[in-house]
């Protein structure tokens, strides 16, 4: 049945044509579907392929402001990137980067959980409220960096003000100098930048837990703990491991928040490797060595690229989402 | 009746708890709208943090709409920029990604998602060099061609599955009619594609409009400078201009809060459309 509705259909679409046509038209054809994809195609050429393809050579290269004026610098082997791995800045920026990631995406799972829950909830303001909290993910990052600034500043700073009143401390604390706090800022910003992301793909995951089974565990004798861990947590895991990596993702290379808030300073110790490469290339004029950093950056990143295309398998088969 | 009393409890309970966070998660929003009404003396090596001025200027406003109007411009521009380019580019491919099966379609879509993935200060570091050999750096052009290097693979992730969603027998049925791949395109899957079409140009110009890394990288801020490298260079090593900052600062928060109000649920399709189901 179905297979002769197919070959009517396809006799349908193409009706009577000159007998010549069907040699030429489907390359024709085909032509013209690639041409779809052609400003597509030359835009990830020039804009990803070629400037990574070029961040790759450039790492190999000796390179200095006077090459900046040539595309080309003499070959330098490995010393770019020996040179830039050995040094400890650099060194402290690629673990610093991992480990801010690890506790930003920490916080914000579990924020971000916390308020998907709270959101799940029947109450009024419900929707109200659930539509403010996308505004932090919205904001131009530099402006949330430089907000954050403006919050943690030593003198009349708001967050000084607010423990003062509290109790919580008696001097105000100095976050811009001293590395550690500084680097706790940061992380803060971080922190409140993506915990809308997390609420809402969570939210949304929350929602498609069915009714039956919450409520077949909870005829079964579940309390609400054993509900979440049992019932909960184990439906939305796909969408959980989605968040955490497109997580991972956003947080490897922060860039705007770090140079709003600190530049990197106090003595480096907010420096991440993006910050790092960033500093290299356009305040020492080394793009070797930047680009050394970049491919270290490039690495971290691409590490999530296999689990990101393994869970969105579906979409790369063409079926409807 | 005693349950009863008890779900209003709860519910009143998850209210405050709600309010509770919003407070917390907005705060810094009201300190910079608050801010931008006061002046250096009252925001800069002050002796206390006021959550609520007695005094209030529009100095501020004042200062920033006398100087900062070209910069506004040049970040619409920016925006509008990425968004045309973003459609005009992603549109086609989606469409073909959607609706014919090429050999390699399941490499397209791969290599679309690693070049989301791409940090974009590799691609900075490498376009400052090739710019330059170009003539492209100070330029809207170049700017715009490097801000829309997030906006393109997602709006083409986004869009093709939207399209995959369209009924195939409406294209196929007017292209039965005589009208071209190209017509039935424009014709038919573009009209019935307005909601993701809507999603991403929003997301696009959000792109284009908040960019900081290209505007720094690829921009010496002598030709032109968007709001947001304005804000920075407000704040550098020699000036504390907080006031003006703020102020500024608001007008670069406008757009997503406005966005916010008029096409919030576009805003969380795009969340969730291009992360979880793209």
């Amino acid at each position: 049945m179905s297979v002769v509705a197919g070959s009517a259909r396809r006799a349908a679409r193409r009706p009577a044509g000159p007998a010549a046509a069907p040699r030429h038209r489907p390359r024709l054809r085909r032509a013209a579907r690639w041409a779809f994809l052609l400003p597509a195609g030359g835009y990830v050429l020039f804009a990803f392929a070629i400037p990574i393809a070029y961040n790759l050579v450039l790492s190999f290269e000796q390179t200095s402001p006077a090459t900046i004026s040539h595309l080309t610098a003499p070959f330098a082997g490995l010393s770019n990137y020996t040179a830039t791995l050995t040094n400890p800045v650099a060194d402290s920026a690629i673990v610093r980067t991992f480990s801010f990631t690890a506790a930003s995406l920490l916080f914000q799972f579990l924020i971000g959980f916390a308020l998907a829950l709270l959101f799940n909830l029947r109450f009024p303001l419900r929707r109200f409220a659930r539509s403010l909290i996308l505004v932090p993910w919205l904001l131009p990052l530099l402006v949330t960096g430089t907000m954050f600034k403006f919050l943690f500043q030593l003198q009349g700073g708001a967050v000084n003000q607010i423990l003062i009143d509290l109790h919580l401390i008696r001097q105000p604390i100095g976050y811009e100098l001293s590395p550690g706090w500084a680097y706790v800022t940061v992380l803060i910003t971080n922190i409140w930048i993506g915990v809308p992301f997390f609420t809402v793909l969570l939210y949304s995951a929350l929602q498609d837990v069915p009714a039956e089974l919450l409520e077949a565990a909870r005829i079964d004798g579940a309390g609400p703990w054993q509900r979440l861990t049992r019932v909960t947590l184990p439906v939305i895991r796909p969408v959980i491991e989605v968040v955490f990596i497109l997580g991972f993702v956003f947080t490897v290379k922060v860039f705007d928040v770090v140079i709003g808030l600190t530049q990197g300073g106090p003595a480096n110790s907010t420096q991440l490797i993006a910050t790092w490469a960033y500093n290299l290339t356009f305040q020492d004029f080394d793009f070797g060595a930047g680009a050394a950093l970049n491919t270290v950056l490039l690495l971290i990143a691409l590490f999530a690229a296999p689990l990101y295309i393994w869970l969105n398998r579906q979409t790369l088969r063409g079926e409807s989402p | 009746m005693r349950t009863a009393t008890r779900r209003r409890l709860a519910a009143a309970a998850a209210s405050i708890a709600a309010l509770a966070a919003l407070v917390v998660l907005l705060f810094p929003l009201y300190a910079v709208v608050v801010a931008s009404f006061e002046t250096n003396s009252q925001l800069f090596g002050a002796s206390q943090y006021s959550f609520f001025p007695s005094v209030w200027t529009l100095s501020n406003y004042t200062t920033v709409l006398s100087q900062q109007g070209s910069h506004v411009l040049s970040s619409l521009i920016i925006g509008a920029g990425t968004t045309a380019a973003t459609l005009a580019i992603a549109l086609p491919a989606a469409h073909a990604l959607a609706r014919y099966r090429f050999r390699a379609t399941a490499l397209l879509v791969g290599s679309l998602l690693v070049a989301q993935i791409l940090p974009s200060i590799v691609i900075a570091n490498s376009l400052f060099l090739i710019y330059h050999q170009l003539g492209l750096l100070n330029s809207y052009l170049g700017l715009i061609i490097a801000d829309a290097s997030y906006a393109i693979p997602f709006g083409i992730l986004v869009l093709r599955a939207f399209m995959l969603g369209l009924p195939g027998d409406v294209i196929a049925a007017a292209r039965v009619d005589g009208a071209s791949e190209w017509q039935a395109f424009c014709r038919v899957v573009l009209p019935m594609s307005r909601s993701a079409i809507i999603t991403v140009a929003l997301f696009a110009f959000l792109n284009g409009w908040g960019d900081f890394i290209f505007a720094l990288t690829l921009l010496n801020g002598n030709t032109f400078e968007p709001v947001t490298l304005s804000i920075y260079t407000y704040l550098g090593e020699f000036s504390q201009n907080w006031g003006e900052a703020m102020a500024l600062a608001v007008f670069a928060v406008l757009p997503a809060a406005m966005l916010l109000i008029a096409a919030q649920r576009y805003i969380a399709a795009g969340l969730t459309v291009g992360s979880v189901k793209g």
